[in-house]
């Protein structure tokens, strides 16, 4: 094959995993927590293609398809989730949703 | 030469990728930050091209740049000023900062060091794939074939999805009346 | 033959479930009837059983029928079986026939009480525990029974539980039973061991080739659960506190049946004591010593039912000593007869309680012989019987053994010496009873009650059994006439396994008359010392104030058995609670719900609402589980 090896496919995956996770667990608006979170679902996506590719199998894209239909579904939820709260004009913050409390 | 430019090209889109999904964690403004994905998703497309899968590279593009970032950029568009947030990274304790910082950072190393530890040497072997590996037509037999269930189900999910979105969205009985009364 | 058997153990048990199960549905003299016929069911059991026995050989009386296997352990077993023999078809008959008869007498004693339903369930109750202990045929199933007429005895002494005294009563008699118990218990324990069967023909049959030591355990023990049941000294304090259950509960369980239940286990455990003379001799000496305490006491008592109870107290010693010395047939012989004059007595006395209103003192009785002529008469019949004179029952049995103390070497002879000083003292406590309550002039309480009740001194349930049981007290001893016809001990000699004569000792014919002599007249000499102090022209009587108060107090066992007993088992209940149950075992579950509470809470603050603590949780879980993961791989 031309180009890198599969390694650093895996390497930027695994950067862009982290920086998703950095992001949602230090943003306080939970539109960029979601778009956090969306960043650490297409590093997952970017790890399976590169797998499928090594083996030479296709099941690793398949799933990366799924992941993809799943990942648009929870969107879907989590901005109406956003929407209704923003509707009953609540403060879109992380930090002031702590109603479920111990 | 046919071997440099996908490195070159390889190097564009990784940098892409990464750079966008800083920008990503980092704005202020979701918009900006929604509009950084759409540039972190399009990277992502070109590495999946270079990776041969090209099916999953198109849909990446139609499918999650085109419909999910474009619905991401009406409801921000529709909370306008809520949606933006005084001072992104303060509030909450102190030490949730850096403790994040140092979650992340540690899954960083753990993921690369155990993928090293696993798979090692066996990273360099590729198979050898015809041209027609990633092609719509191969997915889409395995869909309908191999991964039928997983086809099916995945249907079912995008369906309760889009019933709970609508669930969500709709507005109870008593709002439209207050918001009528509010408008009359 | 065995159906009379079952029959007879069944019926009462049925009377005292059926009313358990009717309860309220049923008036409270229906449950009296339905008690009293059961146990005459039984009765009729008992008859039927009898006279199957009498129908065979003498060889053949003995008839074991077995219901299934109770328990089963290895190679050790347990039937419930009962045993058909004249020991037990005698005990049946007594039981049964007297307890009929007091049941009947309770119908019209217990009339109004409010609880009277549940007192003829109980009654039922004991009479089936009663019998069930004299028709076991192995040694389990007699514990059992002897258990069953432990509670029956506790409930119907703490009948009346709204009175304190009855209630602690109930306990001190239960308590001291236990105490037996775990003797009997001990005892049954190392026949299993040795023997390894409790059924009574082989645990007699093995009982021949154990060691000394072991006999003697086992006799001890046996001994140690007689002298609980049957009031003997050293655990006779229970009796007199037992008079505060009802008068007919004394007179079935206290005079005629449960305390004669001791002096039933010697006679038939009678091979293991003759293999441990010792123990038996001991059960000679207890019963002597215990007959002159109780008579001794019984001088100094104003409560009309505790003069009965020491007196009951008393001849159970004469039967005990009987048993002791192995003249099996006279103890029960007078067992027999006692438990008719003492049943009369009791019955008499509660007609002179009913009569007055529930008054029990005697100095506040006098005279009450114009009132009730009919009670005097049973009274002096069962007075006279009760002394032994004759032709009257007591006279045959507590003679006859006499006379076989006097036949059993030097130390028979010296508790015959005991038994004749009883004698005297019979006399003279039991007419003093009778002239304090029924001669003289009609004390003030008794010109208050003369008026109600007319001429009928009690309802015809009350007086009808009070006739037939005086009719009982003056024949019930026709049935042996010293030396010359004895059929009553030639009908127990069959559980005598071995040899042909159950009695160990036959006094000759003049030892006989000696005897019979000197406790008439002994007996005589009391009652005439009874009527110069309490009779018409009433001496002073002498009193010596330390004599006095030793007697007033029992011979300070009571106090005794407290300071020994009671304080170290209350000081030390005080102490562990004190330094055990309070911080250690309340204070390890007080800290077991403590600590829960607190580490819930604890653990709870970790929920404090922001979204991103749990995400970081969720974060570095995650990195250090794949350390761990990396790790152990």
């Amino acid at each position: 094959m031309q180009g890198p090896d599969i390694a650093w496919y895996l390497v930027v995956a695994a950067f862009l995993f982290s920086i998703g996770a950095a992001g949602v667990l230090l943003r306080r608006s939970p539109l960029i927590v979601l778009l956090s979170l969306e960043i650490m679902l297409n590093a997952a996506n970017l790890a399976l293609i590169s797998f499928a590719r090594l083996h030479g199998d296709h099941d690793g894209q398949v799933f990366a398809l799924a992941v993809m239909a799943v990942a648009a579904s929870e969107v879907v939820v989590g901005l109406g989730l956003i929407v209704a709260v923003a509707r009953r004009h609540i403060d879109l913050d992380v930090d002031r949703l702590r109603v479920l409390r111990g | 030469m046919g071997d440099f430019l996908v490195w070159v090209v390889w190097f564009l889109a990784a940098a892409g990728c990464l750079g966008s999904g800083l920008a990503v964690v980092t704005f202020r403004n979701p918009f900006f930050s929604a509009l950084a994905l759409i540039g972190n998703l399009g990277s992502l497309a070109v590495l999946f091209l270079l990776a041969s899968a090209e099916f999953v590279a198109a849909a990446q593009v139609l499918v999650y740049a085109g419909a999910v970032m474009v619905m991401f950029l009406f409801v921000i568009a529709y909370l306008g000023d809520r949606g933006v947030v005084e001072s992104p990274f303060s509030g909450g304790p102190s030490w949730l900062a850096w403790s994040a910082i140092v979650a992340a950072t540690a899954l960083l190393v753990e993921v690369v060091v155990v993928i090293g530890l696993t798979a090692g040497d066996g990273l360099a072997d590729e198979a050898t794939v015809e041209r027609a590996f990633g092609s719509p037509a191969e997915i889409g037999r395995l869909f309908l074939t191999d991964h039928l269930l997983a086809f099916e189900i995945t249907s079912i999910v995008l369906l309760v999805a889009a019933v709970g979105g609508v669930v969500l969205g709709s507005r109870t009985l008593e709002e439209e009346e207050g918001a009528a009364r509010a408008g009359a | 033959m065995t159906a009379g058997a079952w029959i007879c153990l069944l019926a009462p048990l049925a009377g005292a479930v059926l009313i358990t199960l009717l309860g309220g549905t049923i008036s409270r003299r229906t449950a009296g009837w339905v008690s009293t016929l059961s146990v005459f069911a039984g009765f009729g059991g008992a008859v039927t059983a009898f006279v199957g026995l009498v129908d065979r050989e003498a060889d053949e009386r003995e008839v074991v029928t077995s219901a299934w296997t109770w328990l089963g352990s290895g190679g050790f077993s347990v039937d419930l079986s009962l045993l058909v023999d004249p020991l037990s078809a005698t005990m049946m008959l007594i039981v049964t026939g007297v307890g009929g008869l007091i049941i009947l007498y309770s119908v019209g004693y217990m009339d109004g009480d409010d609880e009277e339903r549940r007192y003829f369930a109980y009654m039922s109750l004991f009479v089936f525990s009663m019998l069930l202990l004299v028709q076991a045929g192995n040694f389990l199933l007699l514990l059992a029974g002897w258990g069953l007429v432990g509670l029956a005895s506790y409930l119907l002494i703490g009948f009346w539980h709204q009175r304190p005294e009855a209630v602690a009563a109930a306990k001190k008699a239960f308590v001291m039973n236990a105490f037996g118990d775990a003797t009997m218990a001990l005892a049954f324990f190392v026949l299993i061991w040795q023997v390894g069967s409790l059924d009574f023909v082989a645990a007699f049959e093995g009982a021949g080739e154990l060691s000394d030591t072991a006999v003697n355990l086992v006799a001890l023990g046996l001994l140690g659960g007689a002298v609980a049941k049957s009031a003997q000294i050293p655990i006779h304090t229970w009796l007199p506190d037992a008079m505060e259950g009802p008068t007919p509960v004394s007179a079935l369980i206290h005079a005629a049946t449960m305390v004669t239940a001791g002096v039933y286990l010697i006679v038939r455990a009678h091979p293991i004591f003759e293999l441990a003379p010792d123990v038996a001799d001991l059960a000679a000496g207890l019963g002597t010593i215990t007959l002159l305490v109780a008579g001794f006491v019984a001088l100094v008592q104003v409560d009309i039912k505790r003069v009965i109870a020491y007196s009951t107290m008393s001849q159970i010693g004469y039967m005990f000593l009987g048993a002791g010395l192995g003249a099996y047939g006279n103890g029960m012989f007078h067992l027999m007869t006692h438990a008719f004059f003492k049943a009369l007595l009791f019955m008499a006395a509660g007609l002179v309680i009913h009569h007055l209103a529930g008054e029990q003192d005697m100095r506040r009785m006098g005279g009450l012989r114009r009132a009730m002529p009919r009670t005097f008469l049973a009274f002096l019949i069962g007075a006279l019987a009760l002394a032994g004179m004759p032709p009257l029952s007591g006279f045959f049995s507590k003679d006859a053994i006499l006379a076989s103390a006097l036949a059993s070497g030097s130390y028979g002879q010296l508790l015959f010496v005991g038994g004749a000083i009883g004698a005297l003292l019979t006399g003279i406590y039991t007419f003093r009873m009778l002239f304090i309550v029924f001669l003289g002039e009609p004390s003030p309480l008794v010109r208050e009650h003369a008026d109600g009740h007319g001429r009928r001194e009690g309802p015809w349930t009350m007086t009808v059994p009070v006739a037939l049981l005086a009719v009982l007290a003056v024949i019930g001893g026709w049935v042996q006439l010293a030396g010359i016809w004895h059929p009553f001990a030639d009908w127990l000699d069959p559980i005598a396994l071995e040899r042909e004569h159950l009695a160990l000792v036959e006094p000759t014919v003049t030892q006989d008359y000696v005897a019979s002599a000197i406790a008439v007249g002994l007996g005589l000499v009391g009652i005439g010392i009874a009527w110069m102090f309490y009779g018409a022209r009433a001496r002073p009587v002498p009193r010596w104030s330390a004599v006095q108060t030793t007697l007033e107090h029992k011979l300070w066992f009571d106090e005794l058995y407290d300071a020994i007993f009671y304080r170290p088992a209350v000081f030390l209940t005080r102490l562990l609670r004190r330094n055990v149950e309070e911080p250690l075992i309340g204070g390890s579950i007080q800290g077991v719900t403590l600590g829960a509470r607190e580490a819930g809470g604890a653990v709870g603050e970790a929920q404090t609402g922001y979204l991103r603590e749990y995400a970081l949780a969720i974060a570095g879980a995650v990195a250090i589980l794949v350390v761990v993961f990396v790790a152990v791989q």
